[in-house]
C-alpha cells in the first residue's frame, strides 16, 4: 500500500506546538470556504456557486470539517475526556488527508465539467488551502498511548443511541448517495464517505462501535431493519432507486445463502447461481404466465417451497456424490453444474426433451404476486407517500433476507454451527471427535440451495421472465466475490459486499466496460492486505492469520471482555 | 463427578467379557506390513501401556483401533460388538481418542473444542437449531455445563474461554483429553499424552488418567517414557517392528532382557535411547 512517510520524530517535536493551531485553522477555512462560491458555473455538481448558502457538496466539505475540528477538540480542549479512548491524532490525520483528496478532486470536477480551471471561485481555494494545512498540521500532532476500547462502557441507553444514530446517518448517507444523478457527485460523494469512514475507523470508533454492537446484538438488528424498512419512505415514489434496490437485496438474499456454504461449511461453490435459477424457473412454469409451460397456478408460498425443494434437490443431487472427496473437486463439480443447468434449460425448448422452458426464449410475462387483495403490480398509498411496485418487492424481499439472516445466524451458534467450524479447523480431528462431516457439509450445500431457490421464486416475479443467460458462470463469480470482499460467514459484511457489488456498476454507468478488471484488481488487493474482507469475523480473522500471535491475543482479551 | 452420563449403560463386569477385544490385527501398506498379527485385550477399569521402539507400529495400531485405517486382516471388537472401520461410528460406540501432535481446533474456545466432543452424544437437527424450542435450549445448556464440568475434570476450569491455540502446551494437551472424555467413552485411547512435558506435568499427566481410570473408563496410552508407564499401567504390551514382543505386567516387561535390547539395540545398531 501507499504509505505517506512519517515525520522524524525530532522534526515532530520540535514543531509540535504548531501542530494543533495549524490543523484549527485548516479546519475553520475548509468551513468558511464552503459557505463561500465554490465555481462560478451554477450548472454543474448541483450548483455551488451561491455564496452563504452551501450546495451538496459543500455540505460534505462542512462534515468533514466540522469532524476534524471535534477531534481536535478531543485532542486539546472540552472534549479532553475522550482523549484516553479515541485517536484523535490518528482521526485528524486520515481526515485531512482524505480533505485533501476530496477537495482536489472538487477542483478536477470543477475543472472539467465546467471547462477550465478558471471556473474556480474563491471558495473553492480557500478550502483546498485548509484541507491542506489539516492535512500538514496533522502530521505534527504528538500520539498518545490509549485505553482498551473494549473495557469503555457506556450507559446502556447511550448506547442504543448510538447504534440508532448510525443507523440513521447510514440510511440518510444511502438515500443522498442514490439520489445523486451525476456521476461526479456521485464518486465525491463516495471519495466523502471513505474519509468519513477511514476517520472513524483510525479514531477507534468502529472498534468501540462493534464492541457496544456484541453488547446490543438485538437492537442493532432492529435498527437495521427499520432503516431499510423505511428507505422506500425516502424515495418519493421514484421507482429508479427502488429498482436498483430490490436487485441488490436479491443479491443479497442469494450472497447470504451462499454465505452459509462458503463462509461457514467452508465449501467452495463455483455453479449456486444454478440454485437461485432452479428457483425462478419453478415460479415461473407455475405462474399462469401466457408462456408457462404447465398450466397450474398453485399458490405463492406453495410455489416458494416447491422452488426450495427442487432446489435443494438438485444440491444433493450434486453434492452426495461430490462431497466426500477433497475442496478442489466440489469447486469443479459445482462450476459445471452451474453450466449444465444453463444450457439443460437452453434445450428444454421441446426440440430436444420436453418442453419446459421455451429454451433460448425464456418465460416472459410473469404476472406480478397476488397475495390475496393485495397485488404487488400496484401502487400503494402509505402515510402519504406512494409506494411503486419495486417498493412492493422490496418489503417482500426484506422479509425473506430476514429469515435468511436467521437462518443463518442460528445454524451458526448451534451445535451444527460447532461442527462446520470444527470441519473447517480439521477434518480429520473433526470426523475422529465423531462429527458427521459428510452429512454436515450436504446439510450445508443443500440448506445453502433451499435458501437460494426461495429466493428465486420471488427473483421470477420481480423480473417478470426468466431465460438462461441470466444464469451465468459470472453471476456465481460475482456471488463469490461480494462474500470474500464483504468477510466470510459475517452479515454484515455480506450485507455490504452485495451492496457493493451491484449498487457501483448501476450508478457508475461509465464504468461498466472496467467492471471486470476493477472487481479483478479490488480481490487481489483484498487477498493481499485483507483476506479475511472488509468486515471480519473473529474466527475468520484467526483462520487467515495462523501464525499472527499478536492478533489472537489481542482477539481473545475482547473476546474475555465480551463474555465478561 | 462422573464421567459415564447415566443415560448410557455401562458393562458391568460380571459378564467377564473384556471392554475392547482386538485379534489378530494386520496392517500392510503394499508390500510393508506395519502392524503384524497384534492381539489387544482390554478390560473395564483398565490402563494398558504400549511402548515400543519409533517405527514399531503403535500409532498404526492405534489407527486400525479407531477407524482410521481399515485393517487389512482381523477384527476389533468393543464391548462384544464389530467395530466399522470408520472413525465416527468408532466414537459412537464409545472410543475415543487423543492425538500424538496435538489436533485442536485451535480458533475455537476451550470450551468450545470440548462441546464439539459432544456432538455424537446430541441430536439438534438444522430445524431444530433454527426454531430454537425448548428442546434445544435444554439440550444446548446441557452440553455447556457437560463441557465445562469436563474442563473442571481435567484442571481447566479456569481457561474455558481461552483460544485452545492460545493455550500453553502442557494444557492443550488436557483440553485434547477432555474433548475426547465428551464424547463419553468407555475406553480412552491417549497416544504420546506427555510428549514434550516437563517431569512437574508427567506427574499430573498420570494423576489424571488414574482419575479417568476410577471412574470406570478404561484407558490405552502410547508413550516412550518407561518410568511413567511403569508406573502408570496394569499391563504393558511391548511392540517391535509390528509384533507384539512380550506382553505382561510392567515388572515383567521391565525386566525382560529382549525389551531392552529392542529399546538400547545391539551394539550396531545404536539408534533409540532407552528412557527408563
Amino acid at each position: 500500500m501507499i504509505r505517506i512517510p512519517n515525520i522524524p520524530d525530532d522534526v515532530r517535536a520540535r514543531h509540535a506546538g504548531k501542530a494543533w493551531p495549524v490543523s484549527m485553522a485548516g479546519a475553520a477555512l475548509l468551513i468558511i470556504g464552503s459557505f463561500l462560491s465554490w465555481c462560478y458555473d451554477d450548472r454543474v455538481l448541483g450548483d455551488l456557486s451561491i455564496r452563504g448558502n452551501p450546495g451538496g457538496l459543500q455540505i460534505l466539505a462542512i462534515i468533514l470539517g466540522v469532524l476534524t475540528v471535534v477531534f481536535l477538540l478531543v485532542e486539546r480542549g472540552p472534549l479532553y475526556r475522550l482523549r484516553d479512548w479515541a485517536d484523535a491524532a490518528l482521526a485528524v490525520r486520515a481526515l485531512g488527508l482524505w480533505s485533501l483528496i476530496y477537495m482536489v478532486l472538487v477542483l478536477i470536477a470543477i475543472t472539467i465539467e465546467a471547462g477550465g480551471l478558471v471556473n474556480v471561485n474563491e471558495g473553492g481555494w480557500i478550502s483546498t488551502l485548509g484541507a491542506l494545512l489539516i492535512f500538514v498540521g496533522s502530521r505534527f500532532l504528538p500520539q498518545r498511548e490509549l485505553k482498551n476500547l473494549a473495557t469503555a462502557r457506556l450507559s446502556p441507553y447511550a448506547e442504543i443511541a448510538i447504534i440508532s444514530l448510525s443507523m440513521a446517518a447510514i440510511l440518510f448517507g444511502a438515500a443522498y448517495a442514490l439520489s445523486r444523478e451525476d456521476a461526479w457527485e456521485f464518486v465525491l460523494f463516495l471519495v466523502f464517505a471513505t474519509g468519513l469512514v477511514v476517520g472513524l475507523v483510525r479514531s477507534g470508533f468502529t472498534t468501540f462501535f462493534g464492541h457496544i454492537a456484541t453488547r446490543n446484538k438485538k437492537v442493532l438488528t432492529l435498527a437495521a431493519f427499520a432503516v431499510a424498512f423505511f428507505f422506500p419512505f425516502t424515495q418519493q415514489g421514484s421507482d429508479a432507486n427502488m429498482s436498483i434496490a430490490t436487485q441488490v437485496l436479491i443479491f443479497a438474499a442469494t450472497a447470504m445463502g451462499l454465505n452459509i456454504v462458503v463462509g461457514l461449511a467452508g465449501l467452495l461453490d463455483l455453479g449456486y447461481i444454478a440454485f437461485l435459477g432452479a428457483g425462478a424457473y419453478v415460479a415461473a412454469i407455475l405462474s399462469g404466465s401466457a408462456f408457462a409451460t404447465v398450466d397450474l397456478t398453485p399458490p405463492f408460498w406453495l410455489v416458494v417451497i416447491i422452488g426450495a425443494v427442487v432446489s435443494s434437490c438438485l444440491g444433493l443431487i450434486i453434492g452426495s456424490p461430490t462431497l466426500r472427496v477433497s475442496g478442489d473437486y466440489l469447486a469443479i463439480v459445482t462450476l459445471a453444474f452451474g453450466e449444465i443447468f444453463r444450457l439443460a434449460m437452453f434445450n428444454l425448448d421441446g426440440n430436444n426433451g420436453p418442453d419446459l422452458t421455451n429454451g433460448p426464449n425464456g418465460i416472459p410475462g410473469i404476472p406480478d404476486l397476488q397475495i390475496g387483495n393485495f397485488n404487488f403490480g400496484d401502487t400503494h398509498t402509505v402515510l402519504g407517500v406512494p409506494l411503486g411496485r419495486f417498493s412492493n418487492y422490496y418489503f417482500l424481499l426484506l422479509v425473506l433476507i430476514g429469515f435468511i439472516i436467521l437462518v443463518f445466524s442460528r445454524l451458526n451458534n448451534s451445535r451444527i454451527g460447532r461442527g462446520w467450524v470444527a470441519i473447517r479447523e480439521d477434518e480429520r480431528a473433526a470426523e475422529a471427535m465423531g462429527v458427521n462431516v459428510f452429512g454436515l457439509k450436504l446439510l450445508a450445500f443443500a440448506g445453502g440451495a433451499f435458501l437460494a431457490g426461495m429466493a428465486g421464486t420471488v427473483k421470477a416475479h420481480q423480473d417478470g421472465a426468466v431465460s438462461p443467460d441470466q444464469y451465468i458462470f459470472l453471476e456465481s463469480a460475482f456471488l463469490l466475490a461480494a462474500i470474500v470482499l464483504g468477510g466470510m460467514g459475517t452479515i454484515a459484511g455480506v450485507l455490504i459486499g452485495a451492496t457493493i457489488l451491484k449498487l457501483l456498476p448501476e450508478k457508475l454507468r461509465f464504468f461498466n466496460e472496467y467492471r471486470l478488471l476493477l472487481f479483478g484488481l479490488t480481490l487481489v488487493l483484498m487477498m493481499r492486505f485483507r483476506p479475511e474482507g472488509l468486515v471480519a469475523s473473529q474466527r475468520r480473522a484467526l483462520e487467515f492469520h495462523e501464525e499472527d500471535e499478536e492478533l489472537a491475543e489481542l482477539i481473545q482479551s475482547e473476546h474475555l471482555e465480551d463474555v465478561r | 463427578m462422573t464421567l459415564t452420563s447415566e443415560e448410557r449403560t455401562t458393562p458391568t463386569e460380571s459378564d467377564g467379557q473384556p471392554l475392547l477385544e482386538a485379534r489378530g490385527v494386520i496392517m500392510r501398506f503394499g508390500g510393508l506390513v506395519a502392524v503384524n498379527n497384534v492381539d489387544l485385550t482390554v478390560n473395564q477399569g483398565e490402563i494398558v501401556g504400549l511402548i515400543g521402539p519409533n517405527g514399531a507400529g503403535k500409532t498404526t495400531f492405534f489407527n486400525c483401533l479407531t477407524g482410521m485405517y481399515k485393517p487389512t486382516e482381523g477384527s476389533v471388537r468393543l464391548a462384544g460388538a464389530d467395530l466399522p472401520p470408520k472413525p465416527r461410528a468408532v466414537v459412537t460406540a464409545g472410543m475415543a481418542r487423543t492425538f500424538q501432535n496435538i489436533r485442536l481446533f485451535g480458533n475455537m474456545t476451550a470450551l468450545e473444542n470440548v462441546m464439539v466432543g459432544r456432538y455424537c452424544r446430541t441430536s439438534a437437527g438444522a430445524l431444530t437449531s433454527v426454531l430454537r424450542g425448548p428442546k434445544f435450549r435444554r439440550e444446548e445448556q446441557a452440553t455447556r455445563e457437560r463441557a465445562q464440568e469436563l474442563l473442571d475434570f481435567v484442571g481447566l476450569g479456569k481457561s474455558t474461554e481461552l483460544l485452545a491455540r492460545n493455550m500453553p502446551y502442557g494444557d492443550q494437551r488436557r483440553l485434547e483429553v477432555a474433548r475426547a472424555l465428551a464424547t463419553d467413552p468407555k475406553l480412552i485411547l491417549l497416544d504420546e499424552p506427555t510428549a514434550g512435558m516437563n517431569p512437574q506435568e508427567t506427574r499430573q499427566a498420570s494423576d489424571l488418567i488414574f482419575k479417568i481410570r476410577d471412574n470406570g473408563l478404561a484407558v490405552v496410552v502410547i508413550e516412550h517414557d518407561m518410568r511413567f508407564i511403569f508406573n502408570l499401567c496394569d499391563r504393558v504390551l511391548c511392540l517391535v517392528r509390528g509384533e507384539t514382543l512380550v506382553e505382561g505386567t510392567p515388572e515383567q516387561v521391565q525386566s525382560d532382557p529382549r525389551v531392552i535390547e529392542a529399546y538400547i539395540g545391539e551394539p550396531e545398531s545404536e539408534e533409540e535411547e532407552a528412557q527408563g
